[in-house]
């Protein structure tokens, strides 16, 4: 088959954020963050909850106020592009909590995804491909959306942001409220997707599915970055999981 | 003493006013102290208690019909009547008020605006009111030694009553009922779980936007002795609001300028109404998405921005350290103060909390823990009473509280803060502590009326409480200022301060350290340790499972709306479904460090 | 039995002026969470330009009810662009910023057609229909076809195009919307226009049925909210039942009560408001009000 995302790794760009600062209400939810997605790879952000992840990845969106140093994916500077408008620079956002449509059907919310191009041929096999993907949506194509399950909902967001042929995939807590079952379907579409060069952006607060999922992963505390490392390593840092068990 | 000067002054120059004015500029007075008394009856309702009410006009055309209809039907006196006006006032505006208890905002304002439509359209062509011709021939009130007809005289009239009920507004507002109704209107969910009777509160609200009404009506009666449909039209009513809206709604004060200045504007364009009602329907356009506070808000928002230039912002206040209570063994340590059992919650497809049994004793802190979207906020939701429950049954203190109102449980001992802060933004730092404080109920309002030195005598006792919570939570510098305005881990503590001020026996904490830094989250430690040390009960759902393990005595596991384990921390912490559902299972039990590193 | 049937035909076609109302009030609420308390004032408007380019500019009706449409549009567009600051913030102060609009557009009409009303006769010449006894205004039926063809075209708008596809997800999530691409300002504006149309479109097919004052608005605006409440608001076939229900309803407390029957109209509104905001046919929950 081919791969939904737009582009292999070979004409990735890079997602580069330097100096990301939130401030929500007079409250510094974030403070001077800064990493590096490259072509093609997947990063984690992991932290508890209240730690600032959420809020920096609606940063990077646009979707809160964003003060950043750089914002730059590939050579195109995003940091003044408004959030209805990074869709079409090719990120993908998966929002947390899912938030499908849901008095819509699934058929409906997943074209949605690909509001911001034409509806066409290439919209007809992407949407395809997407079913392929997650066999499940195909078979509930004109359920409303509110009436799936959480685990269908979560793939219907996942389908709905690749519907746009993004090249970067930004995802805010896809397990969240699941069943560990689901988590690892969760997790074996987004290696697939991993391996088709789509880049990954995950925020989670399961670090388990985290470190298999991605190459390198922060660790994000109270607003800033407390560790970095590649996964496999943080994986068995002590520290990692006496933030994680309490430990 | 800034403002006794100006009040004098003003009382002075109200006094002085006639003798300056021809006798139309006198009637045109007339009429706007009338439409005076009538915003500050529509600024408590809209403002002050966040109730959108568009029949304040028809309110005003009851009273002063039944005035009308009684003086020259019935032949009764015109006191006489005017007492019955305003009982029959009150009575109308409770009715107003009962689809308040259902619907708020958009609905209610098209209820009480299709109220308003039905009055008009009633005694447009009721025979009792006259029809479109009205009633006229209305007798003077008569007061001995005085005549009222002269408008000169009745200015004084409407003078004094005007005052009273302003001043009778603002003590409202300034004391404990007001202060109630401003918290239910910034947040109705968290009055309640402080323990403000809502449903009592909005019914009061327009019973007190009623009585002005009536009051108001009254007056009309008296010093124009005619009523007609028109003059209590909906465009009325929307000139109401236009002056209650451009002057300030949230103050009383506001609502009076606003009602005095844009009379005076009709008045001054009287041949050109059109040009008038276009001038201010846009201003009111203009107020609501620039200057929603109106002129009132002016002086603040002019004085915010100047301090922000000089790059001033409340810097100065500090936070002082929280001093511990004195520990106070409770006798009834050990024993149950709540149970959950076999409760079940139900959201549409969607088993939020699937037959969740639970038993806290009193005296201790048990942790809620478990991923996102587990089911642990909705665990407290169903506790407090915020939702019902699909199955099952939960009891408090000896009694079945399943599905008892929010309030209710406030009442009866159960306090709690919320995962997203629900402070009162529009109450300063010291109110929020007040309204927690405060436990008289809404119905003894009638004190108000009755006995006002009891009411400020109790007040002040408030006041006393408050400060001592301010101080014990070293928040007394913040008192006075805005919680929106202050950083969010001061906010958390004065939500925390706020709960306990309640004088609860348990203690309901939802992820008190999100958002806190490691010094934060080690004081609110000790806060919560001290807590429980002066004898309450504390249950606390968080994700910091450092502070989880060590504070808790127990921890109960939630996962997919399951309880999947319960038991002391360092017991939790090696069950491999905890292990499962927050690490997954390539993390066995066997990596985990000895207990003693979990006790810390 | 006679009488019966011919008051429920009397009541049809009013019924079906309101439910092109409620359709106006449900788009909006359906599509921004708000209730826009000048709908009825842009009614009041559309009536008025439909019967001036009728009547003075002898223009055909169908073609002074397009320019109608068309001029309200463009209010519906200034509306929304002027509160647009307030969208997803306040909708209280919102709804207070429409009734200053209502304000506004009162006095407008009064200003340009002065507060005396007019009448305007019908478009259609023919004799009534008369069906089993029953006696049918051929006008009636214009309206009805014309209710039903809006009704159409708007179920068409929303489930067959990608703006109206995106215009019901913004209602449902403005922030997944932004982040698919949509812009949701944009996509409010055209709510508010196809809402002041639909207004419009009431308004002047209103105008040989009732007289045309500037009352006329505050009147069928109350109806018509009436009738989306009762449908269930929001919901679009609840608004052309809860339209004819609420026309029907007028139609019977006319001949029953006559001058009253606004009154039991009103009544019979908070009641059912009371007893089920939700509406009687609708499931939404009320998660704005």
């Amino acid at each position: 088959m081919t791969a939904v995302s737009r582009a292999p790794a070979t004409t990735g760009r890079t997602l580069t954020v330097r100096g990301l600062t939130v401030h929500y209400g007079g409250v510094c939810a974030v403070r001077d963050l800064g990493f590096e997605v490259p072509a093609g790879d997947a990063i984690g952000v992991i932290g508890a909850n209240g730690a600032g992840k959420t809020s920096a990845l609606k940063a990077i969106m646009g979707l809160v106020p964003r003060r950043v140093g750089a914002l730059r994916f590939g050579d195109v500077d995003l940091s003044g592009v408004a959030a209805r408008d990074m869709v079409r620079h090719g990120i993908g956002y998966v929002p947390e909590g899912r938030h499908v449509f849901a008095g819509l059907p699934v058929d409906k919310n997943l074209l949605l995804g690909a509001y911001a191009r034409k509806w066409n041929a290439e919209t007809r096999a992407t949407l395809d491909q997407v079913y392929e993907l997650f066999p499940v949506l195909g078979e509930m194509r004109g359920r409303l959306a509110g009436a799936l399950s959480g685990g269908q909902q979560q793939m219907l967001a996942i389908g709905r942001a690749l519907m746009s042929r993004p090249r970067l995939l930004l995802l805010d807590e896809p397990s969240m409220g699941l069943s560990p079952k689901l988590v690892e379907d969760i997790l074996a579409v987004l290696l697939r997707l991993r391996a088709e060069g789509l880049s990954l952006l995950l925020v989670e607060q399961n670090a388990k599915l985290t470190f298999e999922a991605t190459s390198s992963c922060l660790v994000v505390e109270n607003g800033e970055v407390a560790m970095t490392g590649t996964s496999e390593r943080l994986r068995h840092d002590p520290r990692v999981r006496r933030i994680y068990l309490g430990l | 003493m800034r403002t006794r000067l100006l009040l004098a002054a003003g009382a002075v120059a109200a006094w002085l006013l006639p003798y300056g004015l021809d006798s139309y500029a006198i009637h045109v007075v007339d009429v706007i102290l009338i439409f005076a008394i009538l915003a500050i009856g529509l600024g408590l309702a809209m403002g002050i208690a966040g109730q959108v009410n568009l029949a304040q006009v028809a309110v005003f055309g009851v009273g002063a019909y039944v005035t009308a209809i009684l003086t020259t039907r019935a032949g009764l006196g015109f006191w006489v009547a005017a007492v019955l006006a305003v009982l029959a006032t009150v009575v109308i505006g409770l009715v107003i008020g009962v689809p308040a208890l259902r619907v708020q905002s958009h609905y209610l304002g098209i209820v009480t605006l299709g109220l308003a439509l039905a009055f008009t359209s009633w005694v447009t062509n009721a025979q009792a009111s006259g029809g479109a011709e009205g009633i006229s021939g209305i007798p003077v009130p008569e007061l001995p030694g005085v005549d009222l007809s002269s408008e000169y005289l009745y200015y004084y009239l409407e003078l004094i009553v005007f005052a009273i009920l302003l001043a009778f507004g603002l003590f409202v507002v300034r004391t404990s009922l007001g202060r109630r109704m401003r918290a239910m209107r910034d947040d109705a969910l968290a009055a309640g779980s402080l323990g403000a009777e809502v449903p009592v509160l909005r019914m009061a609200a327009f019973l007190l936007a009623s009585v002005y009404g009536g009051l108001g009506g009254v007056l009309y009666a008296g010093l124009i002795r005619y009523v007609a449909p028109e003059s209590f039209n909906i465009a009325n009513m929307f000139l109401l609001l236009g002056m209650v809206i451009i002057g300030g709604r949230q103050s009383l004060v506001g609502c009076v300028v606003g009602a005095v200045g844009l009379a005076l504007v009709r008045e001054a364009l009287v041949d050109h109404p059109q040009i008038a009602q276009i001038a201010y329907g846009s201003v009111v356009v203009l107020v609501v998405v620039f200057a929603p506070t109106g002129l009132a808000g002016l002086p603040v928002r002019v004085r915010s921005a100047v301090a922000r230039r000089r790059g001033r912002q409340g810097a100065a206040a500090r936070l002082k350290p929280f001093q511990p209570y004195d520990p106070e063994p409770s006798r009834r340590d050990g024993e149950t103060i709540l149970q959950v059992d076999r409760v079940t919650k139900q959201f549409r497809g969607l088993k939020a909390l699937d037959d969740v049994s639970l038993t806290v004793a009193a005296g201790e802190i048990r942790g809620v823990v478990g991923p996102n979207g587990s089911g642990k906020t909705t665990l407290f939701n169903v506790i407090s009473g915020l939702y019902k429950p699909t199955r099952g049954r939960v009891r408090f203190r000896d009694a079945d509280r399943t599905g008892d109102a929010p309030y209710r449980l406030a009442r009866a001992g159960l306090s709690r803060t919320f995962q997203n802060l629900r402070l009162f933004g529009d109450l300063t730092v010291e109110e929020n502590i007040l309204v927690a404080r405060d436990r008289s109920r809404t119905w003894e309002s009638w004190r108000y009326l009755l006995r006002p030195i009891s009411v400020l005598r109790r007040d002040r006792e408030l006041h006393r409480h408050a400060r001592d919570v301010l101080d014990r939570y070293g928040l007394a510098e913040f008192a006075a200022l805005a919680p929106k305005s202050l950083p969010y881990g001061i906010q958390r503590r004065v939500e925390i301060a706020r709960a306990v001020a309640a004088g609860p026996a348990l203690l309901l904490l939802d992820e008190p350290a999100a958002g806190l830094n490691g010094e934060e989250v080690r004081q609110l430690a000790e806060i919560v340790r001290s807590i429980r040390d002066s004898g309450i009960t504390v249950i606390i759902i968080e994700h910091n499972m450092g502070l989880v393990m060590t504070l808790c005595e127990r921890v109960t596991v939630l996962a997919g709306g399951r309880i999947i384990a319960d038991g002391t921390p360092a017991e939790v912490a090696r069950t491999p479904a905890v292990i499962e559902a927050y690490l997954g299972d390539s993390m066995t039990a066997g990596d985990l460090p000895p207990i003693s590193e979990v006790t810390r | 039995m006679q009488v019966f049937l011919q008051t429920i035909i009397g009541g049809v076609s009013l019924g079906a002026v309101y439910a092109l109302v409620a359709l106006g009030f449900s788009l909006v609420y359906r599509t921004m969470g708000l209730v826009n308390f000048a709908h009825g004032n842009v009614v009041t408007v559309g009536a008025y330009l439909a019967s001036t380019f009728y009547l003075t500019s002898k223009l055909p009706f169908a073609l002074a009810m397009v320019i109608a449409i068309a001029v309200t549009g463009a209010i519906g567009l200034v509306i929304e662009r002027v509160l647009r600051p307030l969208e997803n913030r306040d909708f209280d102060l919102m709804l207070i910023g429409t009734i200053g609009f209502g304000i506004v557009l009162d006095a407008l009409v009064i200003a340009i057609w002065g507060a005396t009303g007019r009448a305007v006769p019908s478009p259609v010449q023919t004799e009534p229909i008369d069906l089993l006894g029953l006696r049918i205004r051929t006008y009636d039926l214009v309206v009805l076809a014309i209710a039903a063809a809006a009704t159409v075209l708007l179920v068409l708008f929303l489930s067959r195009t990608k703006r109206g596809a995106a215009m019901q997800a913004v209602a449902m999530d403005h922030e997944a919307a932004t982040a698919v691409g949509i812009h949701v300002g944009r996509s409010n504006a055209i709510a508010f226009m196809i809402g002041a149309g639909l207004a419009a479109l009431a308004g002047g097919l209103v105008g040989p049925l009732l007289y045309v004052s500037p009352a006329l608005g505050g009147a069928l605006g109350i109806k018509g909210f009436a009738a989306a409440i009762l449908g269930g608001f929001g919901s679009i076939p609840g608004a052309i039942v809860g339209g004819l229900a609420i026309g029907v309803l007028d139609s019977f407390t006319a001949g029953h009560f006559q001058g009253y029957s606004e009154l039991v109209t009103f009544i019979v509104f908070t009641v059912i408001i009371m007893v089920r905001p939700t509406g009687v046919f609708g499931e939404r929950t009320v998660n704005r009000a």
